[in-house]
């Protein structure tokens, strides 16, 4: 690892311990909602499923039916509720995160460039900065939340225009909440995998619980946030020239 | 048994509604509490406890007025769209006769059915908050039918209107029918539901077009109901497969190449 010790705020201690200087990522109502969002997602999910795959149908089945519908209803209250009481509670903070997960450049494109490397095998040598987010926390946040969006309102369709709205457009809604089962489940898979089982990342599930992210894990991986965009991009631009020059002419 | 059809003749209804208050009593439904509408029809709809209903059309030509009679009540589709999107199998299609049923223990009230039903005819009971109720048709009286007797309707009828059995039969006698009513002097005359999705079990001789009672004229099977049982449920199980599979192998890889003491 080139140019990436002189920059940490890691320190040895008195006692000879590292000190790590914690800096505030998340607020306490983000964590609330994040983790609000999770758990009624995924009883959502359990109960959707029960009435979507055939091979889940004895569950779907009489009075356990009707009880699994119902808390399909149950948990889209709390689902449909949390985003909104975030924005409501927090709306400068809801304005931050949705600008910095909206906002695409150049280096979202470089840092797919570089992922695959990265998660497979490691390699970050030279990862394009990133934000608050990164691109991948960034497309996993745009497709939960067009989904979400999606599943509120053919969700809201099913539940109250049954006999109202046109047969077909009812239909329509059934299908639609259907693709983003499916969309969402299968992003939800691989961001489970990143955030949890991956063996690298303990960094992002760590902030998501207490709400920090050490000073040096920020400076690697969310440049852009930590020093701001220009700087970034010039330590980027550092790094990338010196590892060229290891490459041409190997210390090793 | 082969599959069956009912035959109803609207030309020869006269309207008495025997059919309706025996599938009542046979199938033990109790009666609505209905109101003056300014018209002989009534209850106004199909309900859950209302499972056949005879339909007054009023059609006027010139200073008089015609009725025209329909018994409404499940198709018994050769292709049940609601069979296809029931999501518990409490909808089934026997094999053999072609009668279609719910079975009340197995039903969660969901209501896919009814708004997958090209004719819109199951009806629910269910409560609108908690979604909890069941669903409800005509079932052709397969308890009745199964023991050799006629549904409740078509045994009540005083005017000859229904027929039942055999459908290859149901449908001779329906044909015999038009070409009959054709050379009365009703040029529109039609037998309803010999092709319509996948034949339909209810037969109508109409003596107008389908449309002048209410009928769709080609009622179409919903292809939504198509891309989501046969495109997007195993799409689905591909696409959880896959995302699942493909993380695991990951983490294999991972776990083999991440050196962990440059993890930080
Ligand atoms: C605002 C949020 C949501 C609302 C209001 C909502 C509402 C509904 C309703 C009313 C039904 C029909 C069943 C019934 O009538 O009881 C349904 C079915 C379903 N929902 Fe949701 N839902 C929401 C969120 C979600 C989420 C987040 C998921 C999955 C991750 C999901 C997956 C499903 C699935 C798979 C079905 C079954 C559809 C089928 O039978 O194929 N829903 N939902």
């Amino acid at each position: 690892m080139i140019g990436n010790r002189m920059n940490t705020t890691e320190e040895l201690g008195e006692a000879g311990v590292i000190r790590i200087r914690w800096i505030p990522k998340y607020t306490a109502m983000e964590r609330l909602f994040h983790w609000g969002h999770t758990v009624t997602f995924l009883a959502l999910a359990a109960t959707g499923m029960i009435l979507f795959f055939p091979f889940l149908r004895p569950l779907a089945q009489g009075e356990g039916g009707q009880l699994v519908r119902l808390m399909h209803r149950a948990a889209a209250i709390p689902y449909g509720a949390l985003p909104l009481i975030y924005v409501i509670l927090e709306p400068r903070r809801a304005v931050l995160s949705l600008r910095s997960v909206f906002k695409v450049s150049r280096d979202d494109f470089e840092w797919i460039k570089g992922a695959m490397p990265y998660y497979l095998f490691g390699r970050h040598e030279a990862m394009a900065p990133q934000d608050r987010f990164n691109t991948g926390e960034k497309l996993n946040a745009v497709v939960i939340i067009l989904g979400s969006v999606a599943f509120a309102i053919t969700g809201l369709v099913m539940w109250f225009g049954k006999g109202i709205v046109p047969i077909g457009l009812y239909q329509a809604m059934v299908v639609m909440h259907d693709v983003s089962m499916v969309v969402t489940v299968s992003i939800f898979i691989v961001h489970f995998y990143l955030a949890v089982v991956h063996p690298m990342m303990w960094a992002g599930l760590v902030s998501m619980r207490f709400g920090v992210t050490s000073a040096a894990y920020a400076q690697e991986h969310h440049a852009s946030w930590y020093y701001g965009p220009e700087r970034a991009k010039e330590i980027y631009e550092a790094r990338k020239a010196a590892l060229a020059a290891e490459e041409e002419y190997p210390t090793d | 048994m082969s599959r069956v059809a009912m035959l109803i003749d609207e030309s020869r209804c006269m309207g008495c509604r025997g059919c309706q208050v025996a599938c009542k009593q046979w199938n033990d439904l109790p009666g609505e509490e209905t109101t003056q509408r300014g018209s002989y029809e009534n209850p106004p709809d199909l309900s859950p406890t209302t499972w056949t209903r005879v339909r007054f059309i009023e059609v006027v030509q010139g200073d008089s007025l015609q009725w025209l009679f329909l018994t409404h009540g499940c198709f018994h589709c050769g292709q049940p769209a609601c069979v296809h999107v029931c999501p518990t199998g409490a909808l089934k299609r026997d094999l053999t006769e072609g009668i279609i049923t719910v079975e009340p223990d197995l039903c969660n009230g969901c209501g896919y059915c009814s708004q997958f039903c090209p004719f819109g005819i199951p009806r629910l009971d269910t409560d609108v908050l908690s979604g909890e109720g069941k669903a409800y048709k005509c079932n052709f009286c397969q308890d009745r039918v199964a023991n050799g007797l006629l549904p409740a309707c078509v045994k009540t009828c005083p005017s000859g209107a229904f027929d039942f059995g055999d459908r290859e039969a149901m449908l001779a006698k329906g044909r015999a029918r038009v070409e009959k009513l054709n050379q009365q002097g009703f040029p529109n005359a039609n037998l309803y539901g010999e092709h319509e999705l996948g034949g339909l079990g209810r037969l109508y001789v109409l003596k107008e077009r389908p449309s002048l009672y209410g009928l769709p004229e080609n009622p179409e099977y919903p292809v939504l109901a198509n891309l989501w049982q046969d495109v997007l449920q195993p799409l689905g199980t591909l696409a959880f497969g896959a995302a699942a599979l493909g993380v695991l192998g990951f983490y294999f890889l991972a776990r083999r190449s991440v050196n962990m003491e440059d993890v930080e």
